[in-house]
Parts: C-alpha cells; structure tokens; sequence
C-alpha cells in the first residue's frame, strides 16, 4: 500500500508535460538515432512546431558528453546529453525523449539529463514518448501537447509523411546494403542513397511521399552490378543506439560492404514503427519481437530488458535461414547485451554460425576494430565457399 | 521415498537478501537445502573461466556456485530470475537473465528451477512460489501456501533481527534455526559510516574483501541497508528529491539517503562490483548530495583483480580523514563554548585525542 501512494507522489513530483512554454513558441528538439531526423521533422513541421536538429553525432559531440556525464554510464547517454545540449545551445526549448524498445536503463537516462542539464542552467521541457508500450492515443497525445495543432487534416497529413518517408528511407538503405557489394563503380550505391535522402527529406506531399518506396527500388535498378559475384550476407545487431549510429560503430555497413559482404540490419525502423503504432487489430502479422521470442525459445525463455532477447533470436533465425554470419554491436557495460554475448557463444556453435560480437566505447581504436572485421569476413567468406564447393561435388556425385 | 530430495541454493545475488525466506520455503516442501561453499578466489576462478570477461564480479561469483554445487553432487539448483520487485521498479538485466546465463554458460546436465518474479506484469510472491513448487513437481496449493508462510515468517525474522544490529551472517543463522533474538544496546563509537552497496557484494566476504570487520577493528560503527526498513529507505529517497528506479536501490540509495537525511554518520562508504550500470548511476546521485551536505563519501570498485593491500589503504586513509574532521569539528565546537550534547562529546573528545 505504502509502495503504491509513495509511487503516486513521485508521479506527480516527476510528471514531464510543463506547460510554461507556450506551443508558438516551442523549438523542439530530440537526439540523433539513425536518420530519424527527416520523417520526424516532416511531421513536426506540418502541424506548425520549430525543430532544430543538431549535427550529426562526431568527436565533438562524443567529447561534450563524456566532459558532462558520468563515468559509468553507457554511450549513448553520453551521445544523446550532448545532442541535448547543441540543440539548447541553438535555441531548442522542447526535448524529446524516445523510450526505445529495450526498457533498460533508459527511464533513468531522462531523469539524469533533465538534472544535468537543468544544473547547466538550461531551461527547457522534457516530453518523453515511450514508442515502445504507448500506441496511437498516448502518441498523438504528445504531440498535441508540443504542437497544440488542432486540425485534424494536418495530423493525417504529418502522420501520412512522416511514415511515408519512414519507409523510404529504410527501403533506401536496404537497396543500399543490397547494391554496395555488388556494384561494379565504388561508391555509386551510396552516391543514389545520398540522392534519395535529400529528395524524400524535401517531398512535401502525402502522393509524393506515398510513392516514394516505388520510385527507390526502380531508380536503384540503375546502378550496374556484378551479377555473377559471390556475396555473403551478414545480420548486424545489438542493441539499438550504437546500432543506428554511424558515427559510434564506425560506419560498420560500409566496412563490411566495401569488403563485399551485404549486410542486413534487424533494428529497421518501418518495421518498429508498424509494430508500435498500429492498433493490434490491423496487425496480424508476427511481430519483430514476436518472431525473436519464438527463436529464442532454446537459449532464453523470458526477456530480460534492453534488446537482449532480439540479439539471441536474430541470430538463430539468421542461422537457420541461410544467413553467412552475424556482427553483435553493443556499448562497453550494456548490461542487457553482455547477457547477449554469453548467451552467444553457445549459440553460435549450436547452430552453425559465426558470430563476433563487437564492443563500442569511447576508444574503439579503428585500427584493432577493422582488423578483427576483416578477420571475421575472411572466416565467413572461407566458410561459405567450402559450404559451397561440397554442396556442389554432391550434386555431382549423385 | 528413502532419500530426501535436495535443493542446491548458490551462495550468491539474492541468497543474501533473501535466503531465510528460500530455507524455509523449501524445508517446509520437505527440502534438504544444500548451499555451496563460501566464495574463494579458485571459486571466482572457475565461475569466470565460463563467461565473457567483461561480465561484473557477482556474476562471475555466482556461476562458481552453480557449479560448486554441481560439484558436490546435487543436481537441481535453484536459480531465479527476479525481474521486478514492485510495479516498474526493476533489476539489472543480468539479475533478470541469471537462468538464461546459467543455462548457456555451465555445460553440464542438472535440474534447473528457475522461477519467474515479475510484479510489473502482475506476477507477485504466490506465483513466484507456485511456479517453484510446480517445477518441483508439487501441485496442492495448501503446502505451498504453509510453506510461503514459513518462508515469511523465517524472513520477517531475518529482517528485524538484522536491523536491530545484529550482524548479517548470525541474523541468517538465527533466522533458519529459528532463533529469535533482537540487540538493544548499542555500542557508543566515535565513528560512523554508512556504507552503499548490494547485500551479494557487502556480505561476502571474499568480494567485499571483508569491509565489514575491517571497519569495526578501526572503531567504526558501520550501518548498511539492512538496518534501515523498507519504509525508512523509500522516504528517505524522496526526501532527497529522487525517485526509485532500481530494485536494489533501498539498499544503495536508500540506506545512503537515510544516513544522510539523519546526520547520524560521519561518511559514506560505496561499494560496488568494477563496470557495474546500476551502481554508476545510484552512487553518482548520493556524491551529488554528500557534497551538498558536506559528507565525505569514498567509491570503492573491486573487480577479481582488486589487490587487497591497495584496498585497506585506501580504506584506512579515508578513516583518518573522518577522525581528523571530527577532532577538528569537535574542537571549533568546543571553542565556541556551544555544547549542546555535552556529556557525550566529552565522552567523545576523550576517546578520540587518546586515539
Ligand atoms: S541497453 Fe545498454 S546501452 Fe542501453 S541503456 Fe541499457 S545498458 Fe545502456
Ligand atoms: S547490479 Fe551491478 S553488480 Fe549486480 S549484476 Fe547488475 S551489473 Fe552486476
């Protein structure tokens, strides 16, 4: 009982929707993971909020937040506090907050930015949306709280754009992953990527938008590609910031597709997007986690925060669906993905796979890391033609 | 039925919290409980050879007591993952996972039972219990219900006997014989500390690189989470402006904010286990208000490496610094000619100048 009333309290204590900033003058802003950056501007800006966007995670950004945080705490605090603190910096007075999947150390997160930032002497809101549990009301909800837009057709407009371009730029990347291993002039996939970033962060209708997704997978076409090339597909996973940010795993997808590999990244975030947002009864698809939970079933048999059980299920779907090989990204002490990378060992020799799980902190020498990349592909690689080759010497013999 | 079926309970995590309520939960079942051995360095050894180097300290301890156990023969272990201890308020993942660890670290064939307790999702005690009794194989709800009962009453024991003072490891011996035994005199020392940290660190002694006895041979009265209620812990965690997040917390903040709040100690102590997220994040949140308030707080990280020469001067270090800001209070005090509690500052002063 005592539990239940002290937690009321602290409720209220803590409730994040302020309402002292008024919603004309509201500049809002939110930390960079992926390319999110494009859609959500979209749909902000259609219902009439300011956005500023701050640069995209680099060595400055890396060394603010280490200079304003804690020692132990994870990366991606550190990247997103200091996300935080460029964009107060360039007048945001609003941040967004997303709870990702993993319910992890996240809550704690938001509690310890609103304080350092507030002893930065920063004044500023906080709205935390939790994309993982809330669906469609609790969203629109905080972003009638932000906007105050009362129009319902720009809500159909935002939402139909912002989604809209959330598909684009995954199908974008997956041509991406697929082209860059197999074109025949370097760079050229990247180059289209790059092209179509600018043209879906710059269409602004609901038909622009719709077709967008069309137009990527024929444009991509274009591009000319070995067809004959031996290319080996490799799963990437782990947990979600490091995973979707270029700047802290060192661009991992390009290494690996100049070296000719196709990756696949599991974290996409239409399909997380789908999953959260549409009311249950239109969805009747398995879910992502769905999917994870009943491949993890033989290593793990309840989830345990963070995107532990995704990493484990992942990679027995990835085995036993044809998948060459499986890269584990994770910050240094996530303790969700060390579960992981216990767990991981066992299954990657139970099912056949190869697996290397690679740990991101602020040091990551590039050196030592692409080295051990490289040792990785050559044993993918060798794996696949053997595999190959007695594949093929058995069709002969029979 | 000729021999009677045994439970293997490892001597880690929550064994330290909450073994009184497992004993008698599972004598009451007709259980002969089996606990592996006390830590040691070849225990730590063996429980590390089988995980990721990166895993903390008391995971490493508690794989080497999975299979310590495995080792004296008992082949149903209980390993369980405790999620949530109240709506929202969690544990570390690896505390969660403690069954998916074991079961993919330790290569040998046993019986696992391996509860779930998660109150978020609505599954309290009772469940947490049935679901151990079913494993088990027991399915009439009246035993189990008798022996939840027994659990909590060796509990409540426990607890109340720790708080009163008395020492951990005597309060879980009284607790599981059925002693009951409260201490009312408390012993006047010149210093006192609190010291943050989570019961499987604090009160294994090869881990903790035993603090406990090391402070009280200096002189040092020292209070730790158990010694504070649950109540006490969850106000006093308000009172300083921050919110419950983690299950352990009562124990870290909780027992550091209460010691606090009522200026009763000279320093905080924190203990906890090299790369540790939760800790980070609790014991940056206590500095921040020590230095507030003026408390001298020493963090204290030990991992398997941790040399226990360096740790003892530090240790020791820290001690001479609390009595050095006590002489000195104590005399400014004096010169001020404003004594409010004089006959136990004299009492005070004299030990300490003779000290
Ligand atoms: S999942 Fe890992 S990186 Fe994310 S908050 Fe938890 S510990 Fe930090
Ligand atoms: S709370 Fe800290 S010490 Fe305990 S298991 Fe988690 S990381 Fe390890």
């Amino acid at each position: 009982m005592q539990a239940k009333v002290s937690k009321e309290i602290q409720l209220n204590k803590y409730s994040q929707m302020d309402d002292n900033i008024k919603a004309k003058d509201r500049i809002i802003a939110w930390p960079r993971m992926g390319r999110i950056d494009i859609p959500l501007k979209a749909l902000l800006l259609t219902l009439g909020a300011k956005v500023v966007i701050p640069p995209a995670n680099s060595k400055e950004t890396l060394e603010l937040g280490v200079k304003n945080s804690i020692e132990g705490i994870c990366l991606p605090y550190k990247l997103n506090l200091a996300n935080y603190i460029m964009a107060l910096e360039s007048g945001a007075n609003t941040l967004m907050m997303f709870q990702a999947p993993g319910s992890c150390r996240l809550g704690n997160y938001t509690k310890m930015a609103q304080k350092t930032l507030k002893k930065m002497g920063y004044e500023f809101d906080m709205v935390i949306f939790d994309m993982y549990k809330s669906k469609m009301k609790q969203t629109l909800q905080a972003f009638w709280h932000v906007t105050r837009c009362i129009n319902p057709f720009k809500y159909y407009k935002a939402f139909s754009l912002g989604f809209n371009k959330f598909f684009a730029i995954d199908e974008a990347e997956k041509q991406m992953f697929y082209y860059r291993p197999r074109e025949i002039r370097k760079g050229e996939a990247e180059k289209y990527y790059n092209k179509w970033l600018k043209i879906i962060d710059e269409t602004n209708t609901i038909m622009g938008a719709k077709t967008l997704v069309k137009k990527i997978k024929k444009d991509f076409k274009n591009i000319e590609i070995d067809g004959k090339k031996n290319v080996p597909v490799v799963y990437l996973l782990g947990e979600f910031f490091v995973l979707l940010d270029p700047y802290t795993n060192q661009n991992v997808e390009k290494v690996l597709g100049e070296m000719g590999i196709e990756v696949q990244r599991q974290i996409m975030f239409s399909g997380w997007l789908e999953h959260v947002l549409k009311p249950s009864i239109f969805y009747n698809k398995e879910s992502h986690r769905e999917r994870c939970v009943r491949y993890a079933k033989k290593y793990m048999k309840r989830a345990i925060g963070g995107e532990c059980i995704e990493t484990i299920g992942d990679t027995v779907y990835a085995a036993q669906n044809g998948v060459d090989g499986v890269i584990h990204l994770m910050p240094f002490s996530c303790m969700p993905e060390i579960v992981s990378q216990n767990i991981l060992s066992k299954v990657s020799k139970e099912e056949d796979i190869p697996v290397i799980t690679l740990v991101l902190d602020e040091q990551t020498g590039k050196a030592g890391y692409i080295t051990r990349i490289e040792a990785f592909v050559d044993l993918v690689k060798r794996k696949k033609y053997k595999n190959q080759n007695k594949n093929l010497r058995e069709r002969t013999t029979v | 039925m000729l021999e009677q079926k045994k439970i293997g309970i490892p001597r880690a995590i929550s064994y330290y919290n909450n073994y009184p309520f497992y004993y008698g939960f599972f004598s009451e079942l007709g259980f002969e409980v089996i606990l592996s051995d006390k830590t040691t360095t070849g225990l730590i050894n063996n429980g590390s050879e089988c995980v990721v180097s990166d895993t903390c300290l008391p995971i490493k301890v508690y794989v080497g007591h999975v299979l310590n156990l495995l080792d004296k023969g008992c082949d149903t272990i209980f390993v369980p993952s405790l999620q949530s201890t109240a709506h929202k308020i969690n544990n570390c993942s690896k505390v969660r996972g403690l069954p998916e660890i074991i079961r993919n670290v330790v290569n040998r064939r046993f019986n696992m039972i391996e509860p779930t307790l998660d109150k978020t999702e609505g599954i309290g005690i009772k469940e947490f219990c049935k679901d151990i009794a079913n494993q088990l194989k027991i399915y009439d709800n009246d035993i189990i219900n008798l022996a939840m009962k027994k659990g909590w009453q060796m509990y409540d024991n426990f607890v109340q006997m720790a708080k009163s003072g008395i020492s951990h490891q005597e309060a879980m011996q009284n607790a599981i014989s059925g002693k009951f035994s409260l201490k009312n005199i408390d012993v006047v020392k010149p210093l006192s500390v609190v010291i943050m940290g989570h019961g499987y660190n604090l009160f294994d002694e090869r881990i903790s690189m035993n603090i406990l006895k090391k402070l009280e041979k200096m002189g040092v009265k020292v209070y730790t989470g158990l010694n504070v209620s649950r109540e006490e812990a969850m106000d006093a965690i308000q009172d300083i402006g921050e919110i419950q997040y983690w299950a352990n917390e009562l124990d870290l903040t909780g027992a550091a904010a209460y010691y606090m709040q009522k200026r009763k100690v000279d320093g905080i102590i924190a203990l906890s286990a090299f790369g540790c997220g939760p800790d980070s994040l609790m014991v940056d949140e206590i500095q921040y208000h020590a230095k507030n308030k003026n408390i001298p707080m020493i963090v204290l990280t030990i991992d398997e490496h941790t040399g226990e020469a360096g740790f003892i001067t530090r240790l020791e270090a820290f001690v001479d610094m609390l009595i050095r800001k006590k002489r000195k209070l104590i005399a400014e005090k004096a010169n001020l000619k404003h004594m409010p509690e004089k006959i136990n500052q004299n009492k005070e002063q004299v030990f300490l100048t003779r000290a």
